[in-house]
């Protein structure tokens, strides 16, 4: 009997492995494609004398992206819009989530709901409303356009999530800073705020990384490469079906990295953020 | 709130414990009217975002839906007739067929996969944080590269699927992945699964560690074998983040237009047409906006049942 058990332990280790061998060729192989079509001169990237791997690498693709397209112009956009929303959702989150942690006011529970609804109301339900107010109010093919759009799935989200987090601050501090005359924003600011510094950071990386990854709103409601972001930007290098692969999946390369390298620095506290009900997949 | 230097230690903590009760008490409602105030001020913002931002355009796109309206144009209302006209539309029906597959098929494969991730990432194993992280990078990729991505992968010529298998003779002919009404959909959804699958194993590896070894070890000693462990120890556990991640993921899979939009546009022959893609191409390629609004809001009474589940469940876990 015992021997048995740890016999079938045995193998349940060995299915593991060979699992985890499968799973990580299926996530990783594509990433390799990525990676080195992007190294490769066009002679291997086409047609069937194309190689399995670069037998002459280069960094050329990424010289004619630097040269030949407005990628550049593409990064800077997604990154005022990104940055922009990002210290938007942290400061209104933060307000409103403090108020319905800790004031008590009529229709705190409501609007708690709408909060959760507003999370959970997919973009391409609004997509076509949006873009009939935006032109109305001139502000299509604007930075601010797209930064006011974004707000519709950052702040809700934002401020659900650290509402959460206020109320598990226990009260007993911001109660003696209240008596030592410290007011409601002072303990905010003062005592809340530093105590919660995991989930600012799990609000900055969604509001970023959302933002920077976005692609509905940013192809409605823009147009011109002014300011067009680098996700729609991306798409652009198909020009009628002539492709140039190279250069695309060294950009398109160098536009995850952002979102990436953010995962990696905040990936433990991400998890946390995303039982709490967060996140598309 | 004054206190003299001279009162004794003991009376100074117990004023200052007790003092947000008593000094409240007597200005009771002008206090919470103040708060009240207070709280209204605060809630500006996120108040703005989710009427103007959310609950007004949603209300517009009903609207709109009742008009045959046209970008630059105004419309004119005709009740109904929107809705009547895609029922008897052919692209329209199977569009709605190939919705529910799309859906179903996709998240039935990411709730499998992403089950053994997570079952996997949960052994013992050295360097296992490093195969976590790995394993979750496609989560942190924007989905348009991912589509971007694939859309090469799967390229008739040159791309890697077709270049493999001919290298390795597991083919002579060139198979058209993306434009064989046999083939489209199953790649869209293998695409669509390649970039979900992270969430759900995610969620779910966060709940296997919050199951107690002490569960396991009393099974075993009852004699349970590993798939009984599994069955009635695992499964129950996890119960409600399977739930509540496969309604998330229905809600974001079932509306998400960027994949069909960037691998097929919805062909061949409307083969892997889905419906935020058809309202996409109806608003902006046709400039159809009535009818757009339309096609999108026909998903919706199935959506609300998962939004309204939602958001009582994740009220009442807020509450705990």
């Amino acid at each position: 009997m015992p021997r048995t058990r740890s016999g079938s332990r045995r193998l349940l280790k060995w299915i593991g492995n060979v699992l985890l061998v499968l799973l990580l060729v299926w996530t990783l192989v594509p990433f390799y494609w990525m990676i080195v079509t992007s190294l490769k001169p066009d002679r291997e990237i086409y047609g069937f004398e194309a190689t399995l791997y670069p037998h002459q690498p280069t960094l050329a693709g990424y010289a004619r992206v630097f040269t030949t397209t407005p990628f550049l112009k593409y990064v800077r956009n997604s990154a005022i819009i990104a940055g922009a929303n990002t210290l938007a959702s942290l400061l209104f989150g933060c307000l409103g989530a403090y108020a319905l942690a800790r004031l008590r006011f009529p229709g705190r529970a409501l609007i708690a709901r709408g909060l959760v609804v507003s999370y959970l109301v997919p973009p391409a339900l609004l997509f076509i409303p949006l873009f009939a107010v935006l032109s109305v109010l001139r502000l299509i093919d604007t930075h601010q356009g797209l930064i006011l759009t974004y707000f519709s799935f950052s702040v809700p989200f934002s401020t659900w999530l650290l509402m959460g987090y206020f109320h598990s601050v226990p009260l007993e501090l911001e109660e003696a800073a209240l008596v030592d005359g410290c007011g409601r924003l002072g303990t905010l600011f003062r005592i809340i705020l530093p105590m919660s510094l995991p989930a600012l950071a799990v609000v900055a990386f969604f509001a970023f990384t959302q933002s920077w990854n976005e692609f509905l709103y940013a192809n409605v409601f823009v147009n011109s490469v002014e300011v067009r972001t680098i996700t729609t930007g991306l798409t652009l290098f198909i020009v009628e079906d002539v492709f140039f692969w190279g250069p695309m999946m060294g950009a398109a390369f160098l536009s995850a990295l952002p979102p990436l390298v953010v995962y990696l620095i905040f990936q433990r506290w991400v998890v946390k953020g995303l039982t709490l009900g967060a996140v598309k997949g | 709130m004054a206190l003299s230097a001279g009162q004794p230690d003991a009376l100074r903590e117990e004023l200052l414990v007790r003092a947000p009760a008593t000094a409240r008490r007597p200005r009771h409602s002008a206090t919470l009217r103040q708060e009240a105030w207070l709280a209204y001020g605060l809630l500006t913002p996120t108040l703005l975002v989710i009427v103007f931002l959310v609950a007004y355009p949603f209300a517009s796109a009903i609207y709109l839906s009742l008009q045959d309206k046209m970008v630059g144009a105004p419309g004119r209302f005709v009740a109904l007739d929107n809705y009547l006209d895609l029922l008897r539309d052919e692209v329209f029906l199977r569009t709605a067929w190939n919705s529910v597959l799309y859906t179903a098929v996709a998240i039935a494969l990411k709730f499998v996969l992403g089950l053994t991730m997570a079952l996997v990432l949960d052994q013992e194993r050295r360097v296992n944080n490093f195969f976590r992280t790995l394993l979750f990078v496609p989560w942190a990729v924007p989905v348009v590269i991912v589509a971007l991505n694939w859309r090469w992968i799967f390229d008739d010529l040159s791309g890697l699927l077709n270049n493999f298998l001919i290298t390795f003779h597991l083919t002579s002919d060139i198979i058209s992945w993306l434009s064989d009404p046999r083939l489209a959909m199953g790649c869209v959804i293998a695409v669509v699964v390649w970039s979900g699958t992270p969430f759900y194993s995610m969620t779910f590896l966060a709940g296997l560690q919050a199951i107690p070894k002490e569960l396991y070890e009393a099974a075993e000693i009852d004699g349970a074998s590993v798939v009984q462990q599994f069955f009635f120890v695992t499964v129950p556990r996890l119960r409600t983040i399977f739930l509540t991640t496969v309604m998330l993921s229905t809600i974001w899979t079932a509306t998400n237009l960027q994949f069909v939009l960037i691998l097929t546009r919805g062909g061949p022959a409307s083969r892997t047409e889905i419906f935020p893609h058809l309202a996409y191409t109806t608003a902006l390629g046709a400039r159809r906006l009535g009818m757009g609004a339309a096609v999108s809001l026909v998903f919706f009474p199935l959506l609300v049942v998962l939004i309204v589940v939602l958001t009582r469940r994740m009220l009442r876990q807020a509450d705990e």
